[in-house]
């Protein structure tokens, strides 16, 4: 049993399909409206039947009020860390402070290379990454003195100038899930965010991912807590309960509760592209299961 | 020199990172008082800047018309593939409105400083080069090979292109030194430059460097447009000078404050326009193409003569466009030029177009599904009509609805769904009104309700001559007759109105059923289809099985009843003729079962290999010929669709669709044509009859086979009648005399 305590989020991970060309938005613009915390997109510049995700969510951004925003997950290899966190920071201060970076290392491989960029092993993507979120931190810590300087092994940020400050404090979730990604995200990041479909062994695979976070945390002197736990998921309504997360609402609630009070998950991020699953799970789901894990917490 | 563009504005906003909302605020208010583009500076070394393509995405969802463009992107810190789907992205979000400006980004240490790569300034401009090379490549979607670019300073292995954007996204270099000038008139489509930059003179000499580089490389100097970043302090007879000696088309002012915008509209703007519409004849509206797009045009076209009304539309092999309209839902196509009709007038402007072609393939299309292929060709011309897709109710009492050709079956069931009308069309919603209207049309309806043409009570059409004329049973009743069945011989339909049904919900079911004896399924489906109550109509789709699988047939029926246990009771013998593996049955209004139109565009390739026949009864002796064919090989697609019922109500010389005591269509589709055509051909003995829009053979006799004798004869004549000169010769095309063979 593992709850570090943060307060629930729910959002909705949508694709960012090409055509039709304002769908994504407009599933943004309903997530919003509906009160969900998060409205997130996947990021494959390599595909062209998807938007590029970085345009997408400026433009989403700017049809939505008071929902946050975020890449889930950006592909750093194809994003130059520099130049994204001046680009989120701006985002963030368009927006008011509803911008998180969701950022992964770079998973599909053979098509970031058909894209020109190199390829990286699994370590060297872990200790690239590290560096990158090195650099976008030191790019919005706009008050610190003297210019940005990593000069890593992978990227070479040495000059540059620091700022602008994003409105608020933009969290750093990373996609990983494997020990080493991990332990770096205890280290370095704010969150961690995993689709549950990935996972060989399902939830149960989440005790493991929690404990490589929690050991890098604490070996670099951090709370555990500080590392938000998210999570991916997907289901299916319907009237009588057949499996996880494939039932009415009720169960949902259960199902996900279980997971926030059992391994520690405090954001739902539900893959859905029709309004009708999106509403409900906005007003049957979230708060239903804040009741039950708020009873519970006591 | 004045290069013949019109007259445009843009305002430089700014996007100062301490004050965010000022740069939307800022781009509103331009695009309130009339300015054509917002342009934001990018500046990715300097923090105290928004980052400017975010701004530019943001600011795209805040407006609505104004033009969109980054002043200019420094590309060493983009890499460029990614900006090209961006760009892509962003012109497809704002429906069309980006431009790109690219640049070297400024000062090469603060380039180095983010992590660029230094390159040297010769350098950057032959990176700025390749650059434009793959932004070019990656948005050119309709190119099927994916984009290999192995230069010096990117290497792209192969990259998959598109998306492709919503226009034509020019792409202009911003820089005031002759490497960028002489790359601009080699390859942009524009230049951008900084007044202030340049002392008296030594502007118009930057415009001779390009306008020499534009000449060296075969092109016209007018294809780069010449764009200026002035400040508001400059007055009307300096810019005028710069609009007619120096041909700059679009002038835009630097504003750090609405004041600003506001005194620049107020003073400069109408001041200008007036000058300079006074100073140049009103200069010509023609669509411009490059030469680059020129050289992709196809023999035996006029295409400097498209009638005005339809030269702003048309699209040809060059145009970013023709991605989208080469090609139909199963044809490959590779016309010459596509013209795209939004009225009558335009119809009738398009055909006086096409006869002034004679020899050259003639394709009409609606929304391009038709299996048969007709609605494209190979370098000859296209007439859509897509565009002309309005659905309007007439006549409440009556039920009596007004349908442009270009409208879709799903548009079409929408509309209708709140007043509990339907009109039974196809079984797909994608497919377009004109082409299945003109033709038949076998729909989820059609035992209960009949054919679509079946409730057609009058058309509006562009004959070959260009008249436009009524036909319903009391004007034209002749014409009336012929184009409920074999309408693309005779001319364009504009409009059509229908009488519609009562459709309250229906049943909707799908079953997977055992076919190891494909054979003995035909037979029994058959038979309980012709003893099913006809609220019921459906069909069946087999395939070979898989090696090791059982074999497996879909069964599809929809029941025209709203209660629950009648649906049950008819459609439990359909669902008998076979051991059921799956089903799903439910209660749901007409227009959800009508499959949606999937977004976007048809890319077929190829000839689609389709052949049908309408046949009475599935005897044994068919069914043991289908099963037969089906094991061949030789097809991938095997289906049947139910007929008669209502169909067979009307008197078969009632309509120029004849065959009408069919109960069952057939159709086949394979990947060989040498192959199938001679299989099919021995099953004619079964057959009686054929469905236009399910054949795709062009071999004359087949026009034998989709009409009776004496309906052809009948349509003989009216094609003497109406189209003499054979203008409607690519789609089942009646030959005015008899062929001798």
């Amino acid at each position: 049993m593992t709850d570090y305590g943060h307060d629930l989020l729910f959002g909705t991970f949508i694709t960012p399909t090409a055509q039709p060309v304002h769908q994504a938005a407009e599933l943004a613009v309903v997530s919003d409206r509906a009160g969900l915390d998060l409205a997130t997109f996947q990021d494959h510049p390599y595909l062209p039947r998807f938007h590029d995700t970085w345009t997408l969510l400026s433009y989403a951004a700017a049809r939505t009020e008071r929902i946050h925003l975020s890449g889930n997950v950006l592909n750093l290899p194809l994003r130059p860390p520099a130049v994204l966190a001046r680009a989120a920071a701006s985002l963030d201060l368009l927006s008011g402070g509803r911008i998180e970076l969701g950022i992964g290392a770079g998973g599909f491989w053979d098509a970031i290379e058909a894209m020109g960029s190199r390829r990286l092993s699994p370590g060297e993507s872990v200790a690239a990454l590290a560096e990158g979120i090195e650099i976008i931190r030191q790019i919005w810590a706009a008050d610190q003195a003297g210019p940005v300087k990593v000069e890593g092994d992978y990227y070479r940020v040495s000059g540059a100038k620091r700022g602008p400050a994003p409105a608020h404090d933009i969290k750093i979730w990373v996609g990983a899930y494997k020990p080493r990604m991990l332990r770096l995200i205890g280290r370095a990041a704010d969150g961690v965010l995993p689709s549950l479909g990935y996972l060989a062994n399902g939830a149960d695979d989440l005790t493991a991912i929690n404990q490589h976070i929690d050991e890098g945390a604490q070996a670099a002197g951090r709370d555990p807590r500080a590392v938000r736990r998210l999570l991916n998921i997907s289901g299916e309504f319907a009237p009588a309960g057949r499996a996880f997360l494939q039932g009415p609402a009720e169960q949902w609630a259960e199902d996900l509760a279980g997971l926030t009070l059992e391994y520690g998950v405090s954001a739902f991020i539900l893959a859905a592209d029709d309004p009708a699953t999106i509403e409900r799970f906005a007003a049957e789901v979230a708060p239903a299961t804040r009741e039950l894990v708020a009873a519970e917490r006591g | 020199m004045n290069y013949g563009h019109p007259l445009t504005f843009g305002a430089l906003v700014a996007s100062p990172a301490g004050t965010p909302v000022e740069a939307v605020e800022l781009a509103r208010r331009a695009e309130e008082l009339g300015y054509d583009l917002v342009t934001v500076e990018d500046r990715p070394d300097e923090p105290g800047l928004l980052d400017a393509w975010t701004v530019l995405g943001w600011v795209a969802g805040r407006t609505e018309r104004v033009r969109l463009a980054p002043a200019a992107l420094a590309v060493p810190l983009r890499d460029p593939a990614v900006l090209a789907r961006a760009a892509a992205s962003l012109d497809l979000l704002s429906d069309g409105r980006l431009e790109l400006v690219l640049g070297r980004g400024g000062e090469q240490d603060a380039i180095e400083a983010m992590g660029g790569r230094r390159t040297g300034t010769d350098r950057a401009v032959a990176a700025l080069d390749e650059a434009i090379d793959i932004v070019r490549g990656v948005l050119d979607a309709g190119e099927p090979r994916p984009l290999r670019h192995l230069g010096e300073h990117y290497r792209i292995p192969q990259a998959q292109r598109g998306p492709l954007p919503a226009h034509r996204i020019p792409i202009r270099l911003d820089g005031d030194q002759a490497p960028v000038l002489r790359l601009a008139g080699r390859k942009a489509d524009g230049w951008s430059a900084t007044l202030t930059a340049f002392r008296p003179a030594e502007y118009a000499a930057a415009n001779k460097i390009i306008d020499e580089a534009a000449l060296e490389a075969g092109r016209e100097p007018a294809e780069i447009r010449r764009l200026l970043h002035v400040t508001a302090e400059h007055t009307v007879p300096e810019l005028l000078a710069l609009a007619l000696e120096d041909g700059v088309s679009t002038f835009v002012v630097r504003a750090d404050d609405i004041a600003t915008l506001d005194r620049f509209a107020r003073e400069v703007m109408p001041a200008l326009r007036e000058a300079v519409a006074r100073e140049l004849p009103a200069a010509p509206t023609a669509v411009f193409r490059p030469a680059s797009v020129r050289a992709k045009r196809r023999p035996g076209i006029d295409y400097d003569n498209v009638p005005p009304s339809l030269a702003g539309q048309a699209v040809e092999p060059g145009d970013l466009d023709y991605a989208r309209v080469r090609s139909t839902y199963l044809r490959g196509g590779a016309p010459g030029l596509v013209l795209r009709a939004r009225s009558t007038a335009e119809v009738v402007d398009a055909l006086a177009f096409v006869r002034a072609h004679p020899g050259l393939p003639f394709s009409v299309r609606s929304a391009g599904h038709g299996i048969s292929g007709r609605s494209t060709n190979d370098g000859g011309l296209v007439l859509s009509v897509a565009a002309m897709n309005t659905i309007e109710v007439l006549d409440e009492q009556r039920r009596l609805i007004r349908v442009g050709p270009g409208a879709r079956w799903s548009e079409v069931a929408d509309v209708l769904r709140p007043y509990g009308w339907a009109l039974s069309s196809g079984d797909y919603g994608g497919v377009g009104v004109g082409g299945l209207a003109t033709a038949g049309g076998v729909g989820w309806l059609a035992r209960k309700h009949g054919l679509t043409i079946d409730h057609l009570r009058a058309v509006e059409m562009v004959l070959a001559d260009g008249s436009v004329v009524r036909a319903a049973e009391d004007e034209n009743p002749e014409l009336f007759w012929a184009v409920r069945g074999a309408g693309a011989n005779f001319g364009v339909v504009t409009s059509f109105d229908f009488e519609v049904d009562e459709v309250g919900e229906v049943g909707w079911a799908q079953f997977v059923v055992g076919a190891d004896d494909p054979a003995d399924l035909l037979v029994r489906w058959g038979a309980a289809i012709e003893a099913a109550p006809r609220d019921l109509s459906g069909q069946l789709i087999m395939g070979r099985p898989r090696p090791g699988q059982p074999g497996v047939a879909q069964l599809m029926a929809m029941v025209d009843n709203d209660d629950p246990q009648t649906i049950i009771d008819q459609l439990t013998p359909v669902a008998g003729a076979g051991p059921l593996y799956q089903q799903n049955v439910v209660l749901a209004p007409y227009a959800a079962v009508l499959a949606r139109a999937a977004d976007g565009y048809h890319r077929a390739e190829g000839e689609p290999v389709s052949r049908s026949g309408l046949i009475e009864h599935l005897t044994p002796e068919f069914a043991a010929a289908a099963a037969e064919l089906i094991a061949s090989g030789a097809i991938h697609w095997f289906q049947i669709r139910t007929v008669g019922g209502a169909v067979a109500d009307v008197p078969a010389g009632a309509t120029a669709y004849g065959y009408r005591s069919a109960n069952f269509s057939v159709v086949v589709m394979g990947p060989s044509r040498r192959r199938l055509d001679p299989l099919w051909d021995a099953l004619a003995v079964h057959f009686d009859g054929l469905y236009l829009s399910f054949e795709s053979d062009q071999r004359p006799e087949r026009l034998a086979d989709a009409f009776p004798p004496r309906t052809l004869e009948r349509l003989r004549e009216l094609k003497r009648r109406y189209d003499p000169q054979h203008l409607f010769a690519d789609n089942f095309p009646i030959r005015t005399t008899l062929e001798t063979r």
